[in-house]
């Protein structure tokens, strides 16, 4: 957002005020820093002007899981730093610790008469630990195989591995004894290794004749409310090889991971084997029909509700944590989701250019949620390509709407960053305004209620940028909300009229200064001053968010729910922008 | 011509929704009286037109029962010609090609990957040749004057009368659920091809497009048959021919599209299969080539009866996004191919044919934008040759694919193909204004190599924008 914002403040709106940019971008750039653990995509720092730096003063830390282990419960964090992981992240991204507490929730919530819901947590296989469950495995595995299931088979992970290395899939008990044996007799190994055994999911939907998984993000900032963002988009790892339910030996067949595709003969290097969320939405839309998609869509999205549902009360909260899940999910023959694994550490690096835009954006939109420039209002709903799904409880879209979940479509993050970017740059202007000429005025609490509401409207769903209103109402004086504001948490404000950088001015100046929509609207304000005038804005408000619902939320079918995921006419007044 | 018994076409009537309607209508018209008469029945039949309606119910029955021909000889005598000496291009091109690839196996670092053997390109230049020809022939008939590229007697429809018969997509609007879940339920009763054409024509909803393509091409209960005539076809491949490793050149295309990538596989198997599939000589509705027999073991056509050409993979690729299994994809592309595509590559008279739609876009065009098309003349660039590539490709790669399912639905609506023809006019009013400053072929290939979303209700709206 940053990069939208600067250019904003710099060239058109404010191009007269020279201190009132200076301000804004000294909120901006609070010199932030981060600190680097591991490998990175730096372009997306670049972006936003942040700076990488050794030691221990930073304001980010993007670590490696390992470090949190290690460093983190000795550590005094400084009240603003930021860590991307929470201390006991593993209690749902580790294969056997997420089994073992989905299936506890299971069981309380059975305990607890809440059948329906215990009902939902049917997504993931069944699963045993090795070597500890091995006698319940070895009696379930023959009971199914006395059912006449035998062929069904089962598949070995490594718990502490990732990429898929060491996973292997068999479907005769001897197949696991021989690894067993050899572990119990080699003498050089000191404990046999933790595995998990799952029920292999045998008839996954094939596209092309190849089997796929689909990775999708999930962030989550605190755990106390649960505070959830889903990103729009994802990608579809496909396997290289035809899919075949006899031949379980071959694992490019059956694994889907890049690192394991990567070393195939016939690996695509310009596609990578990939294809994003809205492609394939587009594909099942095609093949299944819309609704039957749009529900398998919004199952997977409750899956991983749920799933960190699952973890709430065990994961230690922490207002310095934040975690970006990468989600692996499995759809079947029926469009049914499964979960295969969480990772808390997805993935950072790119094989192709899509997939280098891909994940710069999501870094990038995931540091404007952490939002250490502190300009969010924090009532967003969409924030780049992330849309909030969960606040204590899941968010449930208006009946009206047409999406169920919002995963999948257009991902429209440069027009709605723009948006917030524009929204924050008046308001912060505002701001200034209000500071450089009376004391901090708390506004009555209904409106500054008010204008929290119409902040969560106007940066809401799949928009189209309508510039005709959004000049108009973008001046539209905000005073009540910024001086709260001001007032409580916007510590930045604070230093910089102690460093005295910048020069206090009477209004009346400044509004020379100002280009002609502010001056007419000051005008408006000496006029109106009471509460009228907050009506205006806020039917202005509504005529844009109305507007906003006809030119997107059209119904699902047809043409508009192409367009829908693949974004063609946001794609087009992009391009106009442009 | 086949014919069929009765009990066969009460079987058929059996299965089409309108014949249960009709009976429906004469059990409430007796439903008071206690004995009926055959007579009774007439009479009743006759005074509220049921009888036409079941005349043309089962006169259709028997019409579909009626197999088709393939075309061979055009009614235009120098199309025959023509279509012979286009033949004779092609066996040379082929030797090119097989002087080629033998060379590179000869020279491994020298790999051609255009090999084919004719593209679109090269079948507009032949048409092309035909204007000279026949000024030749009938040096009084042709007008001198004329800029068009093809000007060649045919017997052609009026572009108004096509303009007109797809008039109606213009007013397409937004369809409920409730009617969508109406059309579904169609979809799964109907059997009668008027009836599957109707839904074509106006709105397929996705997921159904599958079943009615198969019951349109009466494969709905053929699923093991059409298993197994693909799994015999796949055993055969196992014999290399010289024309599979062409296939797979043509493959390395499609696998550049991101929509399609996924699929290069199956569509490389479908095609494999096609080349050896014995009937689709029978099926194909005209013969793209006429058979001279070389003696020469190696240079023979394929069984099909014609040469694989440069992106044949393009028209299987849409088709992958119907179904997940693979012998349907290959029935429903064969079917596409042998009813519809091949048309784009024969040459003939017939309404269907290149020709013939390529001579209705440049009518269209020339009365229509007459400063475009003149334009496009002025600076080397024929109107046919920007679109060419479109018209025989079906736009596929153009558009994102559920818009060339769209297309292709309105192939089987129209059983025609002349949609391509409004959307080839669209396509050019759409880029209008932009090729009207370009100055040179240069420029206009700048304006298509940049990024552009084409989609089919758009091109249908610019196709009529004046």
């Amino acid at each position: 957002m940053s990069e939208y914002f600067r250019k904003y403040i710099k060239k058109e709106h404010y191009p007269n005020h020279q201190q009132l940019q200076r301000y804004m971008l000294l909120v901006l750039i609070q010199n932030l820093r981060l600190h680097l653990e591991t490998a990175f995509q730096s372009k997306a720092l670049k972006r936003r002007q942040w700076k990488e730096v050794e030691g221990d003063d930073w304001d980010i830390m993007w670590a490696e899981k390992e470090w949190i282990h290690e460093v983190m419960d000795h550590t005094h964090l400084q009240p603003n730093q930021k860590i991307n992981h929470f201390r006991n992240h593993y209690e749902l991204t580790r294969k056997d610790l997420m089994i073992k507490n989905l299936k506890r929730y299971k069981k309380n919530l059975e305990r607890e008469g809440k059948n329906e819901e215990a009902n939902n947590y049917n997504f993931f296989p069944q699963t045993f630990h090795l070597p500890s469950e091995y006698p319940i495995f070895c009696e379930e595995f023959k009971r199914q195989s006395q059912n006449g299931e035998s062929k069904t088979p089962w598949i070995m992970k490594p718990i502490g591995k990732s990429q898929g290395k060491g996973i292997f899939i068999f479907n005769k008990l001897q197949s696991i004894s021989q690894w067993k044996n050899t572990l119990r007799f080699n003498q050089e190994a000191q404990q046999a290794e933790a595995y998990i055994v799952q029920k292999y999911i045998a008839d996954p939907l094939l596209i092309g004749g190849k089997k796929f998984d689909m990775r999708i993000y999930l962030l989550c900032t605190s755990y106390q409310p649960l505070t959830l963002y889903l990103y729009r988009t994802g990608f579809a790892r496909f396997t290289h090889h035809r899919y075949d339910n006899e031949d379980i030996s071959n694992t490019y067949v059956h694994l889907t991971n890049v690192a394991i595709q990567k070393t195939s003969d016939n690996y695509d290097e310009k596609l990578g084997g990939k294809w994003n969320i809205q492609t394939l939405k587009l594909f099942l839309m095609t093949k299944f029909g819309q609704e039957k998609v749009a529900e398998t869509f919004y199952n997977i999205q409750m899956l991983m509700i749920r799933s960190l549902q699952a973890v709430q009360k065990i994961i230690i909260n922490d207002k310095h944590c934040f975690e970006l899940y990468g989600f692996d999910i499995l759809l079947d023959a029926t469009l049914k989701p499964w979960l295969l694994e969480v990772n808390a550490s997805p993935s950072m690096t790119s094989n192709t250019p899509i997939d280098f835009e891909l994940k710069c954006g999501l870094l990038d939109d995931v540091f404007t949620i952490i939002d250490l420039e502190k300009v969010l209002t924090g009532n967003e709903e969409q924030i780049g390509g992330f849309d909030l799904v969960c606040r204590g409880t899941p968010i449930k879209l208006p009946i009206n709407s047409t999406f169920t979940t919002y995963l999948g479509s257009f991902n429209n993050r440069q027009q709605q960053l723009k948006k917030i970017a524009k929204s924050t740059a008046i308001r912060l202007a505002q701001i200034y305004q209000e500071t450089q000429t009376k004391p901090i005025d708390n506004g009555s609490k209904n409106q500054k209620d008010e204008k929290e509401k119409q902040q969560r409207s106007t940066s809401k769903g799949p928009q189209t940028i309508q510039n005709g209103i959004n000049n108009k109402l973008g001046m539209q004086p905000k005073q009540n909300s910024m001086i709260k504001r001001n007032g409580t948490n916007l510590p930045a404000l604070g230093t910089i009229q102690n460093k005295n950088t910048v020069k206090r001015q009477p209004l009346q100046n400044a509004v020379q200064l100002q280009p002609p929509q502010i001056q007419s609207l000051n005008s408006n304000k000496k006029i109106n001053p009471s509460e009228e005038q907050i009506l205006t804005v806020n039917q202005k408000l509504q005529q844009l968010t109305q507007d906003n619902k006809l030119s997107t939320f059209q119904p699902y079918k047809q043409q508009s729910q192409y367009n829908d995921v693949m974004g063609m006419s946001n794609r087009n007044i992009q391009r106009d922008e442009e | 011509m086949q014919q069929l018994d009765n009990q066969e076409i009460l079987m058929k009537l059996k299965s089409s929704k309108q014949f249960w309607d009709i009976k429906k209508k004469i059990k409430q018209g007796f439903s008071d009286q206690q004995k009926i008469g055959v007579n009774d029945i007439q009479k009743f039949a006759q005074s509220c037109e049921i009888e036409d309606q079941l005349i043309k119910l089962i006169s259709h029955i028997l019409k579909k029962s009626k197999k088709r021909e393939t075309l061979k000889e055009d009614q235009i005598e120098f199309l025959n010609t023509s279509k012979i000496k286009w033949t004779e291009l092609l066996f040379k091109n082929l030797d090119i090609v097989h002087q080629k690839t033998k060379n590179q196996e000869e020279d491994d670092t020298n790999t051609d990957s255009k090999l084919y053997i004719y593209d679109e390109k090269n079948l507009l230049a032949f048409l092309q040749t035909f204007k000279q020809q026949q000024s030749n022939n009938l040096y009084q008939n042709v007008q001198f004057q004329s800029n068009k590229i093809l000007n060649i007697n045919i017997p052609l429809k009026s572009s108004q009368s096509i303009l007109d018969k797809y008039q109606y997509l213009l007013l397409q609007e937004e369809l409920s659920d409730e009617k969508i879940n109406k059309i579904r339920k169609q979809i799964e009763n109907e059997h009668l091809d008027i009836e599957l054409e109707k839904i074509a024509q106006t709105f397929v909803p996705n997921g159904e497009r599958c079943l009615l393509y198969l019951k349109y091409f009466e494969f709905d209960h053929q699923d093991t048959v059409l298993q197994q005539h693909f799994v015999k076809l796949q055993k055969e491949c196992l014999n290399q021919l010289f024309y599979d490793e062409l296939l797979e050149i043509d493959g390395h295309e499609i696998s550049e599209d991101t929509f399609y990538f996924v699929f290069q596989e199956q569509i490389l198997t479908c095609l494999k299969c096609f080349i050896r599939d014995r009937t689709i000589k029978e099926n194909i509705r005209i013969q793209l080539q006429s058979g001279i027999k070389k003696e020469h073991a190696e240079f023979q056509l394929p069984i099909t009866g014609f040469f694989p050409f440069k992106n044949i993979s393009k028209y299987v690729a849409p088709l992958c996004y119907l179904s997940t299994k693979i012998h349907i994809i290959y029935a429903l592309f064969k079917e596409f191919f042998c009813r519809y595509f091949c048309f784009l590559h024969a040459i003939s008279s017939e309404s269907n044919s290149i020709l013939s739609l390529c001579m209705q876009i440049e009518e269209i065009v020339s009365t229509r934008s007459p400063k475009l098309f003149h334009h496009l003349k002025v600076i080397g660039c024929d109107t046919l040759k920007l679109i060419i590539h479109q018209l025989v490709y079906c736009f596929i790669g153009d558009m994102d694919p559920p818009h060339i399912l769209t297309i292709y639905d309105q192939i089987i609506g129209h059983d025609s193909l002349e949609i391509l023809v409004i959307l080839c006019v669209g396509f050019l009013n759409k880029y209008k204004s932009k090729l009207l400053l370009a100055k040179n072929q240069e420029n206009v290939q700048q304006i298509f190599s940049e990024l552009r979303e084409d989609r089919f209700q758009e091109l249908v709206q610019y196709a009529y924008k004046q």
